[in-house]
């Protein structure tokens, strides 16, 4: 038990780190909370004025709506446009702003129409009942032509003015794109001069501006070279999202020249423009492309380590090749479901804790699992390595099956709201937060088991039993209590991989064979048997040279993930060649050990 | 009798017995109604699987190589027999520009590219020797055989043994499994090859591309064919199906031929296995598995011998897959996912690796339970439901590597053994 408690008290500062992060991010929902119940008390009275009959008052009313940047006000507008919004006033004659978008008639052929509240969409109750008056006691208040285009508008502006950042970005970054709002133009630029807007919002409407500005057509040599301008005002931005307009700029503009309406001179110094233009933005894209495929590389690598760590474990110090590896991954990423359900964990109910208390369940669901397995499988293996791969495949399929029958073939993990998103490192480079926890995990699990197998006492026995183990079992060492708590720590810490997975990927019975058990044993094997080291040259080679390879185009063919693999294997094979025992063998003695 | 030949055949009573029962017994019963047709079809298969074991025990018996991969080699002679019978089979048989038929499975999934209508698809280039039977059946030796022979001599010089070779060898399984799924390699992706009618017709016993073929059957139909031709001479599509005349994949009397022919290879293979394992060589094979590198310095170089096993191992796999799919009438890239290569080692372990008489038992023996226990039976207190077979699988396989090591087959001798001490006591 003692070695659990060590256990706990590693990852403690781990779980400590991810509650600082709950705790910011209960403090922004209940923020959140506040604020809906001060804007209902500003926007139901705006609301109300609606049903005046003065037109620019109504318009004043609109663009006011716009820049409280409620979300729902955007359904609100739509409904307006379409005429769906009534006035019903009360018996007092003050007006209620209600919403019925279909009618119903009863045998007398009187409509009546059922009321929704405006900003919820939810029935208009009165007494408790949905009101249902008859279509002749409502006013249409619908606007008139002037006042529907400034709604439709005010419908987009709306996220401009969200306090929401997301909801900001987005709708700057909407702006942009076609069919283009020139209404937005002077909002944006408010927003890319205001000094206290987050930086990113900034450069967007700044992009967003200069898209618009490039994205008007042109008919002549002043509208083109106000459009060039925009261009490259957008190729200082490195905006990525101009490269893919190039095509039909450059095609306008040789139509220009061929009707006549661009001279030959003016239509080659544009050319020129256009094609540095085009250079510095696609020299971008590449920088961009290329990081983003290192990075998922490494991320990718930080996977393979992850899993792969546990069966050096288990392979390299003891000998015995665990096919249930996968499985015991496939445990863990099950624990963390059970978890997860027990905490009542789901899309609405943004529960994060689950998954601080997940670590440990998954390290310990997958470590008794392994100590079972190691009890009544392994232990009568021990360096019968062939029949240790037949008997642990056996249990492996026995343990999908089970998991089969309990769970189905598909469950959802949800990951925690703190690992949506990502971090831009630099511009148009995102860093997932899901895989830089990832990344941080293995990192982790790599120094937790370095430390134990170098640091500890318990790692001195293990080493000492792998070297050679009839001299330690004569020295006093008690074999068996290392051979069960070093098969208990592989099998933990493929757990722990397991629910790590849960953040990035799917979670089936069959997730450990079918994805990672082959990928994690070419690990092992070309790192070196028994080598933490190698385990981590090998995994982050193996990682980043297949996220290199797999996006590679010769011509019209895409190598892809399976030629991908293909590939990989065939450098393994060749890698081989040269060194038998992988990167980092071992030497003397232990080399002639099978 | 001839001292070789008992100690070829091993238990001459038995193998007798065993002989008799394929051919005699088995025909008899299904004469007399007592089997179908659709049970000898079904034995027929797994006497092919049974092929498939007696290669791997050879390997993982005899050599000590442990190979992930069999069933690999299995697909690869599988699909040159798939390609051979998609070619004469189909209805819908399409021309292509080049007067070659288009076999109806390939016309399903071919990967377009833009502006190829179905019109200018051609029948890609490696389909194409596979029109003629006799050079299907040496391709579907030779390539399984070249495969695991360019494998072996890559791996085995580098000296890669144990459970890095099985490693490896999974590995491959899986990439080739991955590929063989593919649209674009052309060969009707997870799909797999269906449409299978006639076998042996006698176009593919004799000509080596669909013109020919075409041109001798209008030569021997002269007169008769005015009828059948359109206006530019050439044969409508629908006619042209008629040229081929063979044997029914779907009759009685084939399925049944085709079992017959499958027991008599599973008798020659294992003749075959048995020589090599008494032969001189059999012996290095048996001392690489038990002290390789004494054998080094007795001046042997085991790879070779190695590279030999696999590829006899590979060429015996891809035998049992031409049979098999002629039976099964569809060949799918399912059958290399690598839990397949690994039922292998089951069978073998469960019958007795080593023996290579229990990995025909183990093969028959762990396939006549699965297809009884993975369907629904009511017991007196529970009933069984086919989703257990997998841990019903799973816990045969750690019994017997625990508890069983020398298979089905010592479990056989021990009864004997035992019985018959309980005889001699008896007697005494």
């Amino acid at each position: 038990m003692g070695k659990f408690f060590l256990l706990a008290v590693l990852f403690s500062p781990f779980c400590l780190l991810e509650s600082q992060a709950e705790d910011e991010n209960n403090a922004k929902v209940s923020g959140n909370a506040n604020s809906v119940v001060f804007k209902e008390n500003t926007l139901l009275p705006l609301l109300l004025e609606l049903a005046s009959e003065d037109n620019e008052k109504k318009a004043d009313v609109v663009s006011r709506l716009a820049q409280t940047g409620e979300p729902r006000l955007e359904k609100f507008f739509e409904l307006y446009r379409q005429g769906s919004v009534y006035n019903w006033p009360d018996a007092e004659g003050n007006p209620r702003i209600v919403v019925n978008e279909e009618t119903v008639m009863d045998d007398d052929f009187n409509e009546f129409a059922p009321l929704l509240d405006p900003l919820s969409g939810q029935p208009f109750l009165v007494a408790g009942k949905q009101a249902k008056p008859d279509l002749l006691d409502l006013v249409d208040i619908s606007p008139d032509r002037k006042l529907r285009k400034l709604v439709n508008a005010s419908k987009f502006l709306i996220r401009l003015f969200s306090p929401d950042y997301e909801t900001r970005i987005s709708g700057v970054k909407k702006t942009g794109d076609p069919p283009f709002l020139e209404d937005a133009l002077p909002t944006l630029k408010e927003i890319a001069e205001d000094s206290s807007e987050d930086e990113k919002v900034r450069w967007t409407a700044r992009e967003s501006i200069a898209l618009i500005g490039f994205g008007k057509s042109s008919s002549n040599l002043e509208e083109t070279e106000s459009r060039l301008v925009f261009l490259e005002e957008l190729a200082e931005l490195n905006s990525l999202r101009a490269l893919a307009r190039l095509d039909s700029f450059k095609t306008d503009i040789s139509e220009l020249a061929q009707s006549g309406n661009l001279s030959v001179s003016d239509y080659d110094g544009f050319s020129g423009r256009i094609s540095k233009v085009e250079s510095s933005l696609a020299d971008h894209r590449d920088s961009v492309e290329l990081s983003g495929n290192l990075f998922r590389g490494l991320s990718y690598g930080s996977v393979l380590i992850l899993i792969a760590l546990g069966l050096a474990v288990t392979f390299g110090l003891m000998g015995v090749i665990n096919m249930a590896h996968g499985e015991l991954v496939m445990i863990g990423a099950y624990a963390t479901y059970e978890v997860q359900r027990i905490f009542g964990h789901s899309a609405d109910n943004a529960e994060d804790h689950y998954y601080l208390v997940a670590l440990p369940v998954a390290f310990l669901a997958s470590a008794l699992v392994g100590l079972l397995m190691e009890q009544f499988v392994v232990r009568h293996l021990y360096n019968r390595p062939l029949e240790s791969l037949l008997a642990t495949w056996g249990v492996g399929y026995i343990l999908i099956q089970v998991v089969r029958l309990r769970y189905g073939d598909n469950i959802g993990v949800n990951a925690p709201t703190w690992a949506r998103g990502g971090f831009e490192i630099t511009q148009d480079v995102v860093l997932p937060y899901a895989r830089l926890y990832l990344l941080a995990l293995s990192a982790t699990c790599v120094a937790f088991l370095y430390f134990i197998i170098r640091k500890t006492k318990m790692g001195v026995l293990i080493r000492a039993t792998m070297q050679n183990r009839d001299m330690a079992q004569s020295l006093g060492v008690r074999t068996r209590n290392v051979d069960r708590f070093t098969f208990a720590i592989g099998s933990g810490i493929a757990g722990v991989a397991g629910y790590g997975w849960t953040i990035v990927g799917g979670v089936t019975p069959d997730m450990g064979s079918k994805l990672f058990i082959v990928d994690s044993f070419l690990v092992v094997v070309t790192g070196g048997v028994g080598e933490l080291v190698g385990v981590v040259c090998s995994g982050l080679g193996i990682g980043v040279l297949t996220k290199l390879i797999e996006p590679m185009e010769f011509g019209d063919f895409t190598i892809g993930p399976v030629w991908g693999k293909v590939i990989l294997l065939a450098v393994i094979v060749a890698f081989i060649q040269f060194r038998p025992a992988g990167l980092f063998a071992p030497k003397g003695r232990l080399a002639d050990r099978k | 009798m001839n001292p070789q030949f008992d100690k070829l055949v091993g238990s001459k009573r038995a193998f007798f017995a065993l002989l008799l029962f394929t051919f005699v017994v088995m025909p008899v019963m299904y004469s007399a109604e007592m089997i179908t047709v659709g049970q000898i079809n079904m034995i027929g298969r797994y006497m092919c699987f049974a092929i498939l074991a007696l290669g791997l025990d050879l390997l993982w018996g005899y050599v000590g190589i442990l190979s992930l991969c069999q069933f690999t080699f299995f697909c690869l002679g599988g699909y040159a027999m798939g390609m051979h019978l998609a070619h004469h089979g189909g209805p819908e048989g399409i021309i292509d520009g080049n007067g070659w038929k288009i076999p109806a499975c390939l016309f399903v999934v071919y990967p377009y590219d833009v502006g190829e209508s179905s019109g200018d698809a051609l029948v890609p280039g490696f389909w194409k020797p596979f029109w003629n039977l006799p050079l299907t059946v040496a391709l579907g030796l030779l390539i399984p055989g070249l495969a695991s022979f360019v494998l072996g001599y890559f791996v085995f010089r580098s000296r890669v043994r144990g459970v890095y070779f099985a490693i490896l060898t999974q590995a491959i399984a899986v990439a080739s499994w991955l590929v063989f799924c593919r649209n674009d390699v052309k060969l009707c992706g997870t799909n797999g090859l269906v449409r299978f009618d006639v076998i042996a017709p006698a176009e593919s016993l004799t000509t080596f591309n669909p013109v020919d073929a075409k041109d001798k059957w209008i030569e021997s139909h002269e007169g008769s064919l005015d009828q059948d031709l359109n206006k530019d001479g050439k044969l409508d599509q629908l006619d042209y199906s008629i040229a081929d005349v063979g044997f029914s994949l779907s009759s009685d009397e084939v399925r049944f031929g085709l079992y017959l022919i499958t027991a008599a290879c599973l008798f020659g293979a294992f003749l075959l296995c048995r020589w090599v394992v008494n032969s001189r060589l059999g012996r290095v094979l048996l001392a690489i598995r038990d002290d390789e590198s004494t054998l080094c310095f007795f001046g042997y170089k085991p790879y070779v011998y190695k590279i030999f096993a696999f590829s006899l191992a590979g060429i015996l796999a891809g035998l049992a897959g031409m049979l098999y799919v002629p039976q099964m009438q569809i060949i799918t890239p399912s059958n290399m996912e690598a839990y397949r290569s690994l039922l292998v080692v089951v069978w073998v372990a469960v019958g007795g690796r080593g023996t290579l008489a229990g990995a025909v038992l183990g093969a028959l023996v762990v396939n006549l339970l699965y297809n009884y226990f993975t369907s629904q039976h009511d017991f007196y207190f529970f009933s069984w439901n086919p989703d257990y077979w997998q841990i019903l699988l799973g816990l045969m396989f750690v019994l017997v590597v625990l508890y069983l090591p020398n298979g089905l087959i010592g479990l056989l001798d021990k009864v004997r053994g035992s019985i018959g001490l309980l005889l001699r006591r008896n007697s005494s």
